[in-house]
């Protein structure tokens, strides 16, 4: 009898007991992730502004930015970040980390060295690099020693936007580098053996055993860097200034959503409807490089 | 359990929605709005990055003031000069907003229009003889009654140049351009010279330049802006002609104060605008550039000389109107003011401290030099900057210039186009 009563008090207390423990998560994702969420949301529909509640207005937010030219400048170049960036951060650390991989004396240098601009501040890395690409920075000195003349990296629309993709491949390989590390280390050395033994050379050993092994690796840099770049705001903003470049022509959608947003004057409504347009981009881009994977999987 | 089940639910449900009822514009309504109390009560005085620099004096401003209230508490707090505008903003939002706040005219605005700072015509009228009388305008927002902000510190500045690369480039060192004409005859003749190597100016015009230009900026009423009329034109049809011939700077179009300064302290640069404090910083970062310095008038085509005010607003909101009022007041007194003056470049803004020895007599040096020029200046200058010009409308205006500079607008359809994006800001600000 006993026996029974307990368990039917076991039985009361499950389905309770779980969301106890799951409580605290789930309280401080409420707070933090959900409501935002959903006050984002809601305020997209509104013409909300920093210091004005603000009134519902439908779609109107939405309706606007399609007419707004700034917007589609901002899906530009955020798109083209993601272009320019994304292939380049699949491609190169998985050849540094296959370069640093080897174990030759003083390799642990090179190791550090190429992950130093990971923990650097962004900040102090964007204001070196403006230094460095200015009109009569050391960049141009060369250029100009060397016959080529100077080029405007940072006064030309095309070249700013290159410069700051410059910078974010830069900084983010050796944090891709050490993903790579860890899937390479993971790659069975008789796989290697057995290509070599087929007569397969270093190139052909690279496309047809170390590429294969890492694909899933790949395919989660890919989707890391590339909402990573959807999102991009410091680099770009560091090296075009706070008006985004030349005539606004760099401006990217995460910088259009600061600028329009914020300040006692932020259009806190219009500046959700854009946040919620970069959300749904940037799951759309998620989907895309996972159904890719998918496609192309065994 | 289905009891516990619903309990649960609503707990969820709970947690979900308190942290939305916290939304809102916060704040109880506070105090009164008559100032007229007694002086008493803790309240919180915020500035724009003065601590670093001031922390002596606002202690014994706030040391003084306590003394003569007894019963009154000031806590002072500093933000850094980044990010200023964001602080407010998040302060006004969630209700945390100091009672006496730092602000300048464009900031005091979007505060006044919330209903945030108090209207001093009301509360405190019987300090606006204190002030001249242009000062005491400065903090009115257009289209509403009432004076937001007791005025503060004024400043303004002279243009420096380099004397060494106007000899470099045939130009009289002792002869400075003195009107707009004469800029741009040197600046091209600086670019052609220096084989493009060496621009005049480092900025684009702002909405400031085209006032001193004499460009109507806003209609009369004071609704709607006018920038983009023949003269506005003709100004910026001018600064692409500098542009072409790299008479202005090629980085001009994302240049900020800061970059520009530096370029002038590195000589990329000839002409750049300031204060008397930016002497300081050529002895000390560039002792070259120093011994190189030209000082003359700014440009102006109106006779009046562009002014930047500081103002000191009373938080509407505040528990302690009294004490508030009182301290703001005190803050910006004539004693205060002329005390602080005396320990930074900057101008009192209440009634005959122009007149001052300490702002009329030379003693020989170049910051005094300086200092009695903008002293002088100041008693005619303007604040060409439009209070209602906010942020995204500054954004917009460089944005359109930038077309025209490059080329990708006429100068002309660059103006309009900006007239009309500021206007539509104008509308959406309400």
């Amino acid at each position: 009898m006993a026996n029974l009563t307990t368990r039917s008090r076991v039985r009361r207390q499950l389905p309770t007991t779980p969301w106890l423990f799951a409580a605290p998560g789930l309280l401080i994702t409420g707070a933090f992730v959900l409501h935002p969420f959903v006050s984002t949301l809601y305020s997209s529909l509104t013409d909300r502004r920093t210091l004005i509640p603000g009134r519902f207005v439908g779609l109107a937010n939405y309706r606007e930015l399609i007419h707004d030219d700034m917007f589609w400048t901002g899906l530009r170049n955020s798109s083209l970040y993601v272009l320019g960036v994304v292939p380049a951060l699949v491609v190169l650390p998985l050849l540094l980390a296959l370069l640093v991989r080897k174990n030759i004396p003083g390799i642990t240098f090179f190791r550090s060295a190429f992950y130093t601009p990971v923990v650097a501040s962004i900040v102090v890395v964007g204001l070196v690099w403006v230094w460095l690409l200015d009109e009569r920075g050391l960049v141009n000195s060369l250029l100009e020693t060397a016959g080529i003349g100077r080029i405007g990296f940072l006064s030309d629309q095309w070249l700013l936007l290159l410069s700051a993709m410059a910078v974010t491949v830069w900084k983010g390989l050796g944090y891709y580098m050490i993903i790579y590390l860890a899937a390479l280390a993971n790659v069975p050395r008789e796989l290697h053996e057995a290509a070599a033994v087929d007569g397969a050379g270093p190139v052909r050993r690279f496309l047809t055993v170390t590429v294969p092994a890492v694909r899933s690796t790949m395919v989660l840099v890919a989707a890391l860097s590339s909402v990573a770049a959807f999102k991009v705001f410091s680099e770009v903003y560091l090296m075009a200034g706070p008006s985004g470049g030349p005539a606004g022509e760099d401006t990217t959608l995460v910088m259009l959503v600061q600028r329009t947003g914020t300040g006692l004057t932020g259009r806190v409504g219009y500046a959700s409807a854009l946040s919620v347009v970069v959300f749904a981009v940037t799951v759309a881009l998620m989907l895309l490089v996972l159904r890719a994977d998918r496609k192309e999987g065994p | 359990m289905p009891t516990s089940r619903r309990a649960f639910t609503a707990a969820a449900v709970a947690a979900l929605v308190l942290p939305l009822s916290a939304c809102g514009s916060g704040g109880d309504g506070g105090g009164p709005a008559d100032a007229s109390g007694k002086v008493e009560g803790d309240i919180t005085f915020q500035t724009w990055n003065l601590r670093a620099n001031f922390k002596s004096y606002f202690e014994g401003v706030i040391a003084g003031f306590e003394e003569k209230y007894p019963g009154t508490h000031v806590k002072w707090i500093d933000q850094p000069a980044e990010g200023y505008a964001d602080k407010i903003s998040a302060d006004a939002a969630g209700g945390t907003l100091p009672d006496v706040v730092n602000v300048s005219p464009d900031l005091v605005a979007p505060l006044a229009e919330a209903g945030l700072a108090l209207d001093l015509d009301k509360a405190a009228a019987k300090y606006a003889p204190e002030y001249l009388p242009d000062a005491w305008a400065s903090h009115r927002i257009p289209g509403t009654s009432g004076t937001y902000a007791f005025p503060w510190y004024l400043n303004t500045g002279p243009l420096f140049y380099n004397k060494s690369l106007f000899e470099k480039a045939g130009l009289d060192p002792d002869q400075p351009p003195k009107t707009y004409d004469e800029l741009f005859a040197d600046a091209l003749q600086m670019a052609k010279r220096s084989d493009g190597k060496v621009a005049t100016l480092a900025n684009v015009p702002t909405i400031e330049d085209f006032g001193r230009y004499g460009v109507q900026l806003m209609d009369k009423k004071g609704t709607g802006f006018a920038f983009d009329d023949a003269k506005g034109v003709e100004l910026l049809t001018k600064y692409k002609e500098l542009y072409d011939a790299k008479a202005l700077d090629p980085q001009a179009l994302t240049a900020t104060p800061e970059s520009s300064g530096r370029k002038f302290l590195t000589g990329a640069v000839a002409m750049n605008p300031g204060s008397a404090l930016d002497l300081g910083n050529f002895k000390k970062q560039a002792p070259g550039l120093y011994k190189n310095i030209g000082i003359t008038d700014q440009i102006t085509s109106t006779g009046h000389v562009n002014m930047y005010v500081m103002g000191v607003m009373v938080n509407s909101r505040t528990r302690h109107t009294p004490a508030a009022v009182a301290f703001a007041h005190y803050v910006t007194d004539a004693r205060n003011q002329m005390s602080f003056a005396k320990k930074v470049a900057i101008f009192p803004s209440t009634a005959g401290s122009l007149d001052d020895p300490y702002f009329t007599k030379e003693d020989g040096t170049d910051e005094t030099r300086v200092r009695i020029a903008a002293a002088k200046s100041l008693k005619n200058a303007v604040n060409y900057t439009p209070v209602l010009f906010s942020e995204q409308m500054k954004t917009a205006l460089r944005n359109e210039v930038a077309k025209a500079l490059q080329g990708k607008e006429s100068p002309g359809t660059a103006l309009d186009n900006a007239v009309k994006a500021c206007d539509r800001l104008l509308r959406q600000q309400g």
